[in-house]
């Protein structure tokens, strides 16, 4: 089995510095951020640029221009609502790393973008959802059914999909957690493969608290069938669990060193 | 329907290792594919052969091979020079068993005035075996790599317990490569790699010998641990086990009873030189099926089949 | 294999017409999967796609079988590509062939040679199990070669390498009864052919030129309802050969596709080109890979004791390791003064040891207690091998009277059995042994008291 796809968070124009740099097209902290993650582990990086609705197409290309020509044509996801972006950055995208991953196509208003995959070749993250949050399972693999139903008339490869059941926070919502488990676990059983938002799942939880949340959750969903998630790759405790499940699972052969790598 | 080839591609490759040096140095690996499975993509370089010699008179081998190389086998530098004439296998393996301290104990000094000598002899690539003793072989490994600096040998082997030394003077200090040796255990594999890694030793300069047995033998361990490694190494481009493999054949198979049995002890067995190299070609097809990049031969005539052999699938 | 809602849905016409009480094809196929509802309330399924919805319940490589009685052999129902995946079930089998052309005196010579190997390995009965019988145009020679191969005594199967049909059916009037293989069907005779093989179900070797022809062969058999097959690897080169058994081999249990379903023959006699090395070396490969029966030139114990030494090794189940009878052997012909050396069950502990003790050249008994096939250190940490099963091994074998020389050598690793030893077994004096097994000749030669 293929090895569990890391998908570093850190670059997301919610952070005031990412913001910022974006605005003055100021590498340094872009950069710095992208070092970090692949030096902790992440296989492919997302580049969240906001709905950037003025300059979005220029902001795409030049990042995507950055990160790649910096790390060895790291293979990225491109986070962004607006469509025109999505396809600036994927005319400058070197694939020789792997697909570009358009971040996200859903079942309601971003329907779309799957056709945007279609046409460039690209690898998507579909999340199951319409407006709102999903109601339960059933609801959620009906989206995901009627999105695979979509790629397939569009000629996309269903492996080329990521699907994503909509993690919640698990404080206030925690009576969902099973559910986004037990949707992974049926996703999994279709043949297909499943992405995971991670970052928010313990939002508003104790700062010590958080990172077991993360990596037990994460580790929870792996044994469902997890094949990738979006995860802050610097947090030490998620990586070494995330490696360790692989591990577990057969995806990574054992040696004392297994973590160090 | 009709039919379509099944194909299959892996992310990660072999890496490719040179050893020698001048016009008759070789590569091993650098394939991103199963052994022979050329509609899957490259083959790398192929497997490569070497023929075993010895550093003192081959007193237990068969009678027929002390005929064939006479006199010479009498002095390392001689026989070197006699098999890369008459039988120009891909690499010589030089075994140090003189030094053995359950043996002749030999100093390390002496062996490495050997080693210069049969170096000087030829221009084949040299792969340097040890006593298999790991105290021996640090000291052993470590002058040898002194004084043949700039051959680019192979040093077989290092072990868990010895890898720092060797690791370090070998690639280190004087530019040759280490076989990273485990007895069919994967794990451990993986983890000598990592360690010699961890030395600042680039996996181009590292060799893996996970093991060996004979054919009937316990065999199905070497031949599942380096499918294993193989797979590993390709579809999970696990970069700590992409190393090539040698697999020392010759070192078990006259050994075993098959191959060591005289006429006399098994007479409806029937020759025993032919029963030896049977036991080696047998033992050389499975590893290098399984995924060997290199193996030690004893026998001329194991090393002309198993060429020949090479030539039909390439 | 059980197919996905997604293999599914590719079979449905896709067209979300509802007629199922769903509301598209693929909330159907979803359903289907998962047991939830039958594939016959989609009314617009095809033929083919019901054909292969069936058919996925059925495994991907078939297992045949040949021979009758003692002879019989089950070849392929193969489920991985590689054995640590689960284990390789049904052995290759090995063949000398046999042709109306050779002189008798060749003839002759093979069958010696067959009557000649013939042993036991590790409780596995090690012979050629089949005679491959090739016409090539002298059909009076063939037949008295089928008789001359009959009355000989050899307890084999047969393989009638033959593409003219009426000189098959007067084979097949000599040793139809014994279930022979029929070999082959072509693009040419395949019809007549299977009428031939079906009646008594006999195993039909398939041949074509290529894999693209031999596909459309299979199929075309298969159409006839035909199903007890083997496919023919080709003999146009050694690398069209391993090809073609690696991609039917995997075309069936990597692309699901069971037209190449079945297990293979390879005719090595005819890629060696009488080179007996080469034959040793091509039969390796396909031992290794997926060849079902490998066809040899001859056998003697040169290609026996690797080829089948390797085959035991290859398809030894990674779940259950070989163990030997758990006994007393003698080495170096033991006499009644000799010392008796323990050691454990597991084939390969008991393989390496025995091989020291025979280079030492020291008469010894070894005796191995069953210890549930483990090594030495996994059997006493399991407790299978401890005192009290040593010294009832020692009762209870007949080895006091063999020898009476009362040291007992124990493996170094448990060296902390020697006074639970000593304490059942009044009388012997218990030795620790060296920690591994290459150390054990010089332990021997140089042990006190000894011999």
């Amino acid at each position: 089995m293929e090895r569990f796809l890391v998908i570093g968070e850190r670059i997301h124009c919610i952070s005031p510095v990412i913001r910022q740099a974006i605005a003055d097209r100021n590498s340094a902290p872009i950069l710095q951020r992208a070092k970090e993650q692949l030096d902790a582990g992440a296989v492919y990086l997302d580049l969240n640029i906001g709905p950037a609705e003025r300059d979005g197409e220029e902001v795409m290309a030049w990042a995507v221009r950055l990160l790649q020509e910096n790390f060895d044509n790291v293979p990225l996801c491109l986070d962004t609502a607006n469509k025109k972006a999505i396809e600036s950055g994927i005319k400058v995208y070197n694939r020789s790393k792997g697909k570009p991953i358009i971040n996200s196509a859903d079942a309601g208003p971003r329907l779309g973008l799957l056709e945007v995959a279609a046409a460039n070749d690209a690898m998507a993250i579909a999340l199951c959802a319409k407006e709102g949050i999903p109601t339960g399972v059933e609801e959620r693999i009906m989206y995901c059914t009627e999105m695979l139903e979509k790629a397939m008339t569009l000629g996309i490869d269903p492996m080329d999909l990521l699907f994503d059941p909509l993690f919640l926070v698990i404080k206030g919502m925690q009576d969902k957690a099973q559910e986004v488990l037990e949707t992974i676990r049926q996703i999994t059983e279709m043949g297909l493969r499943s992405n995971a938002g991670l970052s928010n799942v313990s939002n508003g939880a104790p700062k010590h608290v958080r990172p077991i949340i993360d990596a037990t959750y994460c580790a929870m969903a792996m044994q469902c069938g997890l094949t990738a998630a979006i995860v802050n790759p610097c947090d030490p405790r998620l990586m070494e669990t995330i490696k360790t499940c692989d591990m577990i699972k057969g995806n990574m052969l054992y040696a004392d060193s297994y973590l160090e790598l | 329907m009709a039919f379509k080839t099944s194909v299959q591609k892996y992310s990660g490759n072999v890496c490719n290792l040179e050893l020698g040096t001048g016009e008759k140095k070789i590569s091993l690996g650098g394939q991103n594919v199963i052994p022979f499975y050329s509609f899957d993509g490259d083959t790398g370089s192929g497997a490569k052969i070497g023929l075993e010699i010895l550093d003192i008179y081959p007193d237990n081998w068969v009678d027929e091979l002390k005929n064939l190389y006479g006199s010479a086998a009498n002095n390392a530098a001689e026989w070197a020079r006699l098999v890369e004439e008459k039988y120009s296998p891909d690499f010589i393996c030089l075994r140090l068993v003189g030094a053995d301290p359950n043996g002749l104990n030999k100093s390390v000094e002496e062996c490495a005035a050997l080693a210069i000598e049969v170096a000087k002899a030829v221009k084949l690539p040299l792969v340097i075996a040890g006593t298999q003793n790991h105290e021996k072989d640090l000291k052993l490994f470590e002058k040898v790599a002194e004084v043949l600096e700039g051959y680019n040998v192979l040093l077989l082997a290092a072990v868990e317990e010895n890898y720092k030394t060797i690791a370090a003077a070998g690639v280190t200090a004087y530019k040759h490569k280490v076989a990273a040796e485990s007895s069919v255990d994967i794990n451990l594999a993986k983890q000598l790699n990592i360690l010699i890694n961890q030395l600042e030793v680039k996996s181009e300069n590292i060799v893996m010998h996970v093991g060996s047995a004979a054919v009937g033998y316990g065999f199905e361990y070497v031949a599942s641990t380096i499918d294993r490694i193989r797979l590993a190494a390709l579809g999970q481009n696990d970069k700590t086990l992409q190393m090539p493999i040698i697999t020392p054949v010759s070192f078990d198979t006259w050994n075993v009873k098959e191959g060591a049995s005289t006429i006399e002890d098994t007479p409806e067995w029937g020759d025993q030189t032919e029963r030896g190299i049977a036991m080696e070609i047998s033992t050389a097809v499975g590893v290098i099926a399984a995924g060997s990049d290199a193996v030690i031969l004893r026998h001329p005539r194991s090393a002309q089949t198993i060429r020949a052999f090479l030539g039909k699938l390439i | 294999m059980a197919m996905t809602g997604l293999d599914i849905y590719k079979l449905t016409p896709k067209t979300n017409c509802k007629e199922c009480g769903f509301p598209t094809c693929m909330a159907f196929s979803m359903k289907v999967a998962a047991g939830g509802v039958e594939i016959s309330k989609c009314p617009h399924m095809s033929e083919e796609a019901m054909a292969k919805l069936s058919e996925s319940t059925t495994p991907l490589m078939k297992a045949v079988s040949f021979g009758q009685g003692e002879t019989e052999y089950k070849l392929g129902g193969e489920t991985v590509l590689f054995r640590h995946e689960k284990t390789f079930v049904n052995r290759n089998r090995y063949a000398v062939l046999f042709s109306d052309e050779m002189p008798q005196e060749q003839i002759d010579a093979k069958l010696a040679n067959m009557k000649n190997v013939h042993y036991v390995r590790i409780g596995e009965e090690m012979k050629v199990e089949i005679a491959a019988l090739q016409y090539t145009g002298n059909k009076a020679s063939y037949l008295a070669l089928i008789n001359k191969v009959k009355a000989s005594g050899l307890k084999v199967a047969y393989m009638l390498v033959c593409e003219d049909l009426s000189v098959l059916k007067e084979a097949l009037s000599l040793v139809g009864d014994e279930k022979p293989i029929v070999f082959g069907a072509t693009k040419d005779n395949y019809q007549e052919m299977v009428g031939l093989a079906k009646d008594s179900k006999l195993l039909l070797g398939v041949k074509a030129a290529g894999l693209e022809e031999l596909y459309e062969l299979v199929e075309n058999i298969q159409k006839l309802d035909y199903k007890e097959l083997l496919l023919d690897t080709g003999i146009a080169s050694v690398r069209d050969a391993f090809t073609n058994a690696v991609q039917i081999r995997r075309t069936a249990l990597k692309e699901q596709d069971r037209t190449f379903g079945y297990p293979s023959v390879v005719f090595i006699n005819e890629l060696a080109k009488g080179d007996k090395f080469m034959e040793i070396a091509l039969a390796s490969l396909f031992t290794m890979k997926y060849g079902s029966i490998l066809v040899l030139e001859d056998m003697d114990y040169a290609r026996a004791l690797p080829l089948y030494g390797l085959r035991q090794n290859i398809f030894t189940d990674p779940q259950k390791p070989m163990r030997v009878e758990p006994k007393f052997y003698p080495i170096n012909n033991p006499g009644d003064n000799s010392p008796v050396l323990i050691t454990v069950d597991f084939a390969l502990t008991y393989f390496i040891v025995s091989g020291e003790v025979e280079r030492s050249k020291v008469p010894t008994w070894l005796g191995n207690p069953d210890a549930g096939g483990y090594s030495v250190l996994t059997a006493w940490a399991a407790g299978k091998l401890s005192g009290s099963v040593i010294a009832k091994f020692i009762k209870e074998s007949d080895i006091e009277s063999k020898t009476k020389c009362r040291k007992l050598i124990i493996p170094g690793r448990v060296a902390v059995l020697k006074a639970d030893i000593e304490d059942g077994l009044p009388g012997w004096e218990v030795i620790i042994g060296p920690d591994e097994a290459m150390h054990l000749p010089k332990f021997l030669r140089t042990m006190e008291g000894i011999n």
